[in-house]
């Protein structure tokens, strides 16, 4: 066997210890509720952070993943909610079909906008869609059909025609995260995922691979819309109202863009630290609101400071410290390691 | 003899400045030609033109006899066409497997199922992950794979967007300076692949460079530009011997 | 987290307006948006950063103001070349503190570090001078004035009047002090000034300087309209980055071009159709242009690709 077949199959050890831990935390996820002692409203707020997670999926897809940057999910946020509460409002459907409608709908207004922004960047693209997110708030605040300021009511959730409570929504809300998960997991390793980091690295060589910078753009806004639109429809559902008070605000935006910095892009738990962390801080400082901004403000700007690629990524840092060490070891059972460490030093010399 | 990529009377405008001016050439199936010209003869230029990045305001460009005039780059790759950069263009925060792969991606199929994982598309993912391997192990880069591309050697990063170009199955490959900034060493390595992708995958090349040694030993048929027109076009020695050329070349204070 | 939005500007004097007024008295707000659009514009092109925390500089501008004024019993004028002094220098600190370190990450990083100092500056205010909105001791005056044959109030003449003498300032400044053509090398290309012996380092921390000068004023000179607190500047800010995006975020003229019409364009449309149109007015221009033109009106594609 050589270095190579040696460094391959770490590799797979090493992967497959990632997609343990990931299940494992998604079971205990999902055992919270069985819990001793804990309490309805407990879970709805657990819910409330699974939703930040998972808004915070759908921005760091873009951000991270694409090299877009996007002030306005918020909009989507609100297009998943007002989706499945019109759908359940009118037709009495099933929380499963209004979460697909939710994502679907979303998406689709996802694939519109990176249409019309296809040549948009930085702030200009900041600006942007953070019209976009106005856009959704003054619609929803002025066409009768969303009910503005009064807000729609929504009777109890059912899942599969069973009428559910605090807990099992929050179950509901765990699954749908975990399939939103194993989606990214899976786009980001494919060739899709693949071009989407070609086309954030350099656009033009991308270009010049075949990479159809048009139909990935706009594949890019429409699943990471979708992600939040299903957000979106499980945040109305949590509290079965919505209501322009909530969905106008464009601080969401904000927030989930926070959340996907905080937490970092480019790894798939980023998000779950940084959904929760939005999530935490004004929960935590309810009595404090100022001390709750300046705490956000400044672990924003520590993280920026001194991890720029997210709490994940300072936190994975030993774990991959370790698995270097390893790879390296392992090649240098087989004498290699010593020319890939001068080939290192004459790269650092240039 | 067949014709693989051809342009007649390119003419190319920046401002009031002709980058180039009428310009004639056609690279054959099967071969290695080079292009060849002093600083500032509109290179380049002309190879931006012929991979569809720049845009040109006469002339025509023809692909196996067909017109691609309005093709975009990423068509061109779909055509069987790929190209590396003079300023290597990679994407160095990304493994060099990761950067042969991206080479492969007209290769993915259909997107959305490849995104999904579909039975087909991991067949697919499994064909693609082992021909890029087999790439680096050509190219020498096989004890590299994992490492992030900036922190490689420039030649090594030259060898890496060769075999980004080649992952994509071409039939013939541009070649912007593909010796510019490589020591003497790395030259003749590169030299070596050139002719091995040329052999033996049986895949056009067409070259601009600077390094005369390199163009004179490796190419079949030469073409030169000066001022933005043809200047001569022949073989190696047919050109060395050109008194036209030798002057441009003098004018410049050129040493061979 | 929820926001309660302010109205800029006057109140309507009743539906039936006359159209001159309106337009009147919507340049008068454009003109104090466009303090912060082209402070906005100053910073981007310079450092590259869109600068969330301007609107944030000016609030606690505005807040010492109060504080000076009220309790303090200063005279305005005084007070005001008070605030401009500490403004300057939290644009400073800014800098030197937060910016600096990460002055060459990707864009978004700087964004995003903005967005931290406009929390800790929110956090801050509110923490100090609490979350309520109070009234400014300088009061706005709507005495009605004749001017060219509309009604104007005295308060939107003197805003103009100040806003009108920035420009000026700012265009000497920029036209003939050495500072300022060093601030323009640095715009047209950071890397050649430097090499031309242009301390860069010191003209970016006087583009922050600036930044703060520009937002006291805005401060100050807003807050008898839409008095003080913690949210003051939250509407400013995002007309004055739209303004700034309207313009091409390059040209400072484009700047206060945007700034003029998105006073305007809101004032009509408060007027005609209703007061919570105002924002989405902003927002519906800025959307429509960077559909057709994605660098903004007077911006220049691909400037400085990064």
């Amino acid at each position: 066997m050589g270095r190579k077949e040696i460094v391959a199959a770490l590799k797979t050890k090493f992967e497959r210890q990632n997609q343990v831990a990931v299940v494992l935390l998604f079971v205990a996820a999902a055992l919270f509720p069985f819990m001793p002692g804990v309490e309805g409203w407990m879970a709805s707020q657990a819910s409330l952070i699974v939703i930040y997670i998972m808004a915070a999926q759908g921005v760091s897809l873009l951000v991270g993943y694409t090299g877009l940057v996007t002030v306005g999910h918020g909009g989507f946020l609100a297009i998943g909610a007002y989706t499945s509460a019109l759908l359940t409002k009118y037709f009495g459907i099933d929380l499963s079909l209004g979460l697909i409608a939710g994502g679907l709908m979303s998406g689709l207004i996802g694939y519109g906008l990176g249409l019309i922004f296809l040549r948009l960047s930085g702030a200009f693209m900041a600006i942007g869609t953070l019209g976009f997110a106005f856009f959704i708030g003054a619609i929803i605040n002025n066409v009768p059909l969303f009910e503005g300021r009064t807000g729609i009511n929504l009777p109890a959730s059912r899942i599969f025609g069973v009428k559910i409570g605090d807990f099992g929504f929050y179950l509901v809300a765990v699954a749908a995260l975990a399939l939103t998960t194993l989606l990214i997991y899976c786009v980001v390793r494919s060739g899709v995922g693949r071009a989407f980091m070609a086309l954030r690295d350099a656009e033009k060589a991308a270009e010049s691979s075949g990479v159809n910078r048009v139909f990935y753009r706009t594949l890019a806004f429409s699943i990471s819309a979708a992600i939040t639109g299903v957000a979106g429809a499980l945040n109305g559902h949590v509290v079965n109202y919505v209501s322009s008070e909530v969905y106008a605000d464009i601080w969401y935006s904000v927030d989930f863009l926070v959340a996907g910095v905080v937490g970092g892009s480019a790894l798939l738990m980023g998000p779950f630290i940084g959904g929760a962390f939005i999530v935490m801080v004004p929960f935590f400082l309810e009595k404090l609101a100022d001390f709750a901004y300046i705490l956000k403000g400044i672990v924003l700007i520590a993280v920026l400071l001194l991890a720029p690629a997210g709490v994940a990524d300072l936190l994975a840092r030993p774990f991959r410290a370790m698995r270097r060490r390893r790879l390296a070891a392992a090649g240098d059972s087989l004498g290699l390691v010593g020319a890939a460490a001068a080939r290192a030093q004459t790269a650092e010399g240039r | 003899m067949t014709s693989h990529l051809r342009c007649e009377n390119v003419t190319v405008r920046f401002g009031g400045v002709v980058a180039c001016d009428k310009v004639n050439l056609d690279v054959e199936e099967g071969k290695i030609v080079g292009l060849i010209g002093p600083n500032g003869a509109g290179k380049t230029t002309l190879f931006n033109v012929l991979s569809r990045f720049q845009p040109y305001e006469a002339g025509h460009v023809y692909f196996r006899g067909g017109p691609v005039d309005n093709k975009r780059p990423h068509d061109m790759i779909r055509l069987g066409m790929a190209r590396t950069y003079q300023n290597i263009k990679l994407f160095g925060e990304q493994t060099t497997l990761a950067n042969i792969l991206i080479g492969a991606h007209r290769l993915i199929g259909n997107p959305i199922a490849n995104m999904f994982w579909l039975p087909k598309a991991r067949q697919t993912e499994r064909t693609l992950h082992n021909r890029a391997i087999e790439i680096a192990e050509m190219l020498h880069l096989e004890n590299d794979l994992d490492t992030l591309v900036r922190n490689l050697p420039y030649g090594y990063q030259k060898r890496v967007e060769l075999a980004r170009a080649l992952a994509s199955n071409p039939e013939i490959i541009l070649l912007d300076e593909p010796v510019a900034g490589c020591n003497e060493e790395e030259t003749n390595e590169l030299k070596e692949i050139v002719r091995r992708v040329n052999r033996d995958l049986g895949i056009t090349i067409f070259l601009v460079e600077h390094d005369m040694s390199m163009v004179m030993t490796v190419c079949d048929y030469i073409y030169v530009i000066n001022f933005g027109a043809n200047l001569a076009d022949g073989s190696p020695t047919e050109v060395q011997k050109n008194p036209d050329v030798i002057g441009a070349y003098l004018g410049e204070d050129y040493h061979a | 987290m929820h926001r309660k939005t302010k109205k800029v500007g006057t109140a309507s004097p009743g539906r039936r307006v006359l159209l001159g007024q309106q337009i009147i008295s919507g340049l008068a707000s454009g003109s104090l948006y466009a303090l912060t659009a082209v402070a906005v514009v100053v910073v981007f092109r310079n450092t590259r950063t869109i600068n969330l925390a301007q609107g944030d500089f000016a609030m606690v501008g505005a807040f010492l103001a109060m504080v000076l004024i009220k309790d303090m019993h200063l005279n305005y004028y005084l007070a005001l070349a008070a605030v401009v002094v500490a403004c300057i220098l939290l644009g400073i600190l800014t800098e030197r503190i937060v910016m600096r370190p990460i002055a060459d990450s990707d864009w978004l990083t700087l964004f995003t570090a903005t967005l931290g100092v406009y929390y800790i500056l929110h956090g801050v205010a509110g923490w100090v001078w609490g979350r309520d909105t109070k009234a400014f001791p300088v009061t706005f005056d709507p005495t009605p004035i004749n001017f060219a044959g509309t009604i104007v109030s005295q308060g939107h003449l003197i805003n103009m009047g100040w806003a009108i003498a920035i420009g000026l300032v700012l265009y000497v400044f920029f036209k003939y002090t050495k500072q300022g053509i060093a601030m323009r090398a640095v715009t047209d290309d950071p890397d050649t000034a430097q090499l031309m012996g242009i301390p860069v380092r010191f003209i970016v921390l006087l583009t922050w300087g600036m930044a703060g000068f520009l937002a006291a004023f805005a401060g100050v000179l807003l807050s008898p309209i839409v008095y003080v607190s913690p949210e003051m500047m939250d509407q400013v800010l995002i007309k004055g980055y739209v303004a700034a995006v309207f313009g091409g975020l390059y040209s400072i003229q484009g700047a206060i071009i945007g700034a003029l019409m998105i006073g305007v364009a809101e004032n009509l449309a408060g007027g005609y159709l209703g007061a919570h149109y105002k924002t989405a007015t902003a927002f519906a221009m800025i959307v429509l242009l960077l559909t057709f033109r994605p660098q903004g009106l007077f911006g220049i594609q691909k400037r400085r690709e990064i």
